[in-house]
């Protein structure tokens, strides 16, 4: 049975976009027009033109914001790039017991964000399992401070976000890799290629696309960060307010029954055009390389 | 997986970026309050803030004798949870649907008085200052604005709280608690001694409550401006930090907010924390061993007065049901039910004779509630309530950077207040 009525592919795309429509499009429109007013949750609303935006200029919170986003961006994406298909290239091997190891490298994933973040500060406190640890040993004779330290916490919230990741990249890996051709493998192999030149000659050239989906999304992801920050900072944002993300500061702004929402909405235009500024890149390498 | 695609799930991802953080559309405006005169009858709707489920038989007995006394009005009681109730109401005044009877702090109150959301009840009820205390009226009375918009509900205050335990263990005599921060400071450096820089005294940054403590003027009187950057408001801050630098505060200090002493008191890492007059009841739930070990003692000078209050949308279509349900669940009577069942006093001043707040059953939890309830009687606001959750993590952000010496008092001061006048007036 075939069916050849001109609205049928219009009304099986219909409800995604509407979803897109009402949920992504309208709110990043309104979004826009919000960053050129004054407006508030309960008032304001005039037209200011670019008033929030020359306000970014003197804005010293959102230098360090901006700064630790791109921190976290440029040491993210390296990490949850690479680490990742290394590890799925070590699960992928049919070994005994290999299973253990690829669910305790996916455990993380499905643990809360939320529920994570408050046991990596218990671990990290002053009077914490690491720092105890540590002392106990003889490593250090006073705590290192993880959580109350400028770029110790921004670091430490990296390496929180690069463990809780790491499974979830390593499994869009491992759906990767059952497409790279065996017989690449075994043709390298009789020509005499080793293990790393046929992970960086075969496999790696394989998995191109997914890497560079993956590495948007990591961009995207770390400079969008907030949980892992705003927990471990028991929502301060570090000590002065100097390890907020950009999204905190947007959150900082917009919340509450006094918050700027147009100040708000420029951040988060600027957050916008932070964003599609690594993906250009990342697409235009794409490009490149096809 | 084609480049198509990568660049089709790219343009997704970055335009959640924008739609994420996407924002709500400006305010709707508000009708006309409903005449306060008529009979009371027909529905009318109370809203609490995290009052369920441990004081649902209260509230449900207090609405129940209401519609006893009133048989043709029927309550609808909504209690809202504790997290995130400040979005809940701006939803509500947002979409015009705030309940006729809402429990808003000052705090809160305060924008939807400046939009015109909220019933001038000393207006539509002029006895409101003759029944209840002033610091409570007080409360809901804002610079620029005349009349009072809110019935103050129950009000509590801060009492100092000390671990007996530790203060003794490193050489200090609970029967000798310091009274001001300079007593605080002598005593902490015993401890610091005393415990190796194991335990600790002092277990907070200073707020915007201190510097009113001390003298400084926070606010403008008219309302428009922060002044609280002053050499006086530096000079505290210097105390701090130099008790900072000689370790008499653990580091967590500078991200910890408010509230977060108590977080330290509990774990026993500080021997003081700052509480309300409940603070050794629920402590005997949530931790109690540790709960015996504490005895309480006033708060260092004025004390904070923090107030509750039920407040009349103009919007509601049954203002007589509804100023006779806030009369109601604020009268002398039902607040010193409500104080029975957990530590707080009442607002109304036929209750300040009533001998069960001013005398202690001998327990220290009967010593805070007779503390906490003779401090009332001095207690004020010490924070101005146009200072938004916004300005106060910035205050707060500054003070850690004073503190820790990563900025000079002064100038922390001065970047507080440059930033609270631009929320304030922005």
């Amino acid at each position: 049975m075939t069916h050849k009525r001109w609205f049928t592919p219009w009304v099986l795309i219909a409800p995604a976009a509407v979803w897109l429509v009402v949920f992504s499009a309208l709110p990043a429109v309104n979004t826009v027009i919000l960053s050129f007013t004054d407006a508030k949750p309960l008032g304001g609303g005039g037209f200011v033109g670019l008033d929030n935006y020359t306000r970014m200029l003197d804005d010293r919170q959102l230098v360090d914001a901006l700064v630790n986003s791109i921190v976290y961006m440029a040491v993210c994406l390296p990490l949850l790039t690479f680490l990742p298909l290394l590890l799925a290239v070590l699960v992928e091997k049919r070994l005994r017991g290999i299973t253990f190891f690829r669910i305790a490298f996916y455990t993380p994933v499905i643990a809360s964000a939320v529920v994570v973040g408050l046991i990596w500060g218990w671990l990290l406190d002053d009077r914490g399992l690491v720092n105890g640890m540590a002392e106990r040993l003889g490593f250090l004779s006073g705590p290192l401070p993880f959580l109350t330290d400028r770029w110790l916490l921004l670091f430490s919230a990296i390496s929180l976000t690069v463990w809780k990741g790491l499974g979830y990249y390593m499994v869009i890996y491992m759906s990767a890799l059952g497409n790279v051709n065996r017989e690449l493998h075994e043709a390298a192999a009789v020509d005499g290629a080793g293990r790393v030149r046929r992970f960086v000659s075969v496999t790696v050239p394989g998995v191109r696309n997914t890497m560079l989906l993956i590495s948007v999304l990591i961009a995207v992801f770390g400079l969008r960060v907030f949980s892992e920050l705003y927990i471990l900072s028991n929502g301060t944002g570090g000590p002065g307010g100097r390890d907020m993300s950009l999204v905190m500061l947007i959150q900082m702004y917009g919340q509450g029954l006094t918050g700027q929402l147009g100040y708000a909405s420029a951040l988060s235009v600027l957050l916008f055009v932070v964003t599609v500024g690594p993906m250009l890149v990342l697409m235009r390498l794409n490009r490149k390389g096809a | 997986m084609g480049r198509n695609w990568v660049g089709l799930a790219a343009a997704a991802v970055a335009l959640s970026t924008l739609a994420a953080c996407g924002l709500g559309g400006p305010e709707t405006s508000s009708a006309p309050a409903a005449s306060a005169s008529g009979e009371v009858k027909g529905k009318v709707s109370l809203q609490t803030w995290a009052l369920k489920p441990k004081f649902t038989d209260y509230v449900q007995g207090v609405i129940d004798s209401f519609e006893k006394k009133y048989p043709g009005v029927e309550v609808q009681w909504l209690d809202q949870p504790g997290d995130g109730y400040s979005e809940k109401v701006l939803t509500q005044a947002s979409g015009g649907s705030l309940p006729d009877v809402t429990n808003l702090p000052p705090d809160f109150a305060l924008p939807l008085v400046k939009n015109g959301l909220l019933v001038d009840v000393a207006a539509a009820d002029p006895k409101v200052a003759e029944d209840y205390v002033p610091g409570g009226v007080e409360g809901y009375r804002y610079a620029g604005f005349d009349g009072v918009y809110g019935y103050p509900w129950y009000l509590n205050t801060d009492v100092n709280y000390w671990n007996t335990e530790l203060l003794t263990k490193n050489g200090l005599d609970p029967e000798a608690l310091p009274t001001d921060l300079d007593g605080l400071i002598a005593q902490a450096k015993v401890m610091k001694e005393r415990s190796g820089g194991k335990a600790y005294l002092m277990s907070r940054k200073p707020t915007l409550i201190d510097l009113t403590n001390a003298g400084v003027q926070v606010m403008a009187p008219d309302g428009k401006s922060f002044t609280f950057n002053t050499p006086e408001a530096a000079a505290i801050l210097d105390k701090y930090r130099d008790a900072f630098k000689q370790g008499l505060m653990p580091r967590d200090v500078l991200t910890t907010k408010y509230a977060g002493n108590t977080a330290l008191f509990n774990s026993r890492t500080v021997a003081w924390t700052t509480a309300g007059g409940n603070y050794i009841t629920s402590l005997a739930t949530d931790n109690p061993s540790l709960a015996p070990k504490v005895v309480p003692s006033p708060a260092f000078g004025t004390p904070p007065l923090y107030v509750q209050g039920l407040s009349i949308p103009k919007s509601t279509k049954n203002l007589p049901a509804a100023i006779a349900l806030a009369r109601w669940v604020t009268n002398a009577e039902n607040q010193a039910a409500f104080a029975h069942l957990v530590n707080i006093f009442p607002s109304t001043k036929a209750s300040a004779s009533d001998p069960f707040f001013s005398q202690s059953d001998g327990t220290h939890s009967g010593d805070a509630k007779v503390i906490a309830f003779t401090s009332l009687a001095k207690a004020k606001i010490l924070q101005p309530v146009q200072v938004t959750q916004a300005m106060s993590d910035f205050v707060d952000q500054q003070f850690a950077l004073a503190i820790s010496g990563d900025e000079s008092s002064q100038k922390a001061l001065d970047d507080a207040v440059a930033k609270c006048d631009q929320l304030l007036n922005g």
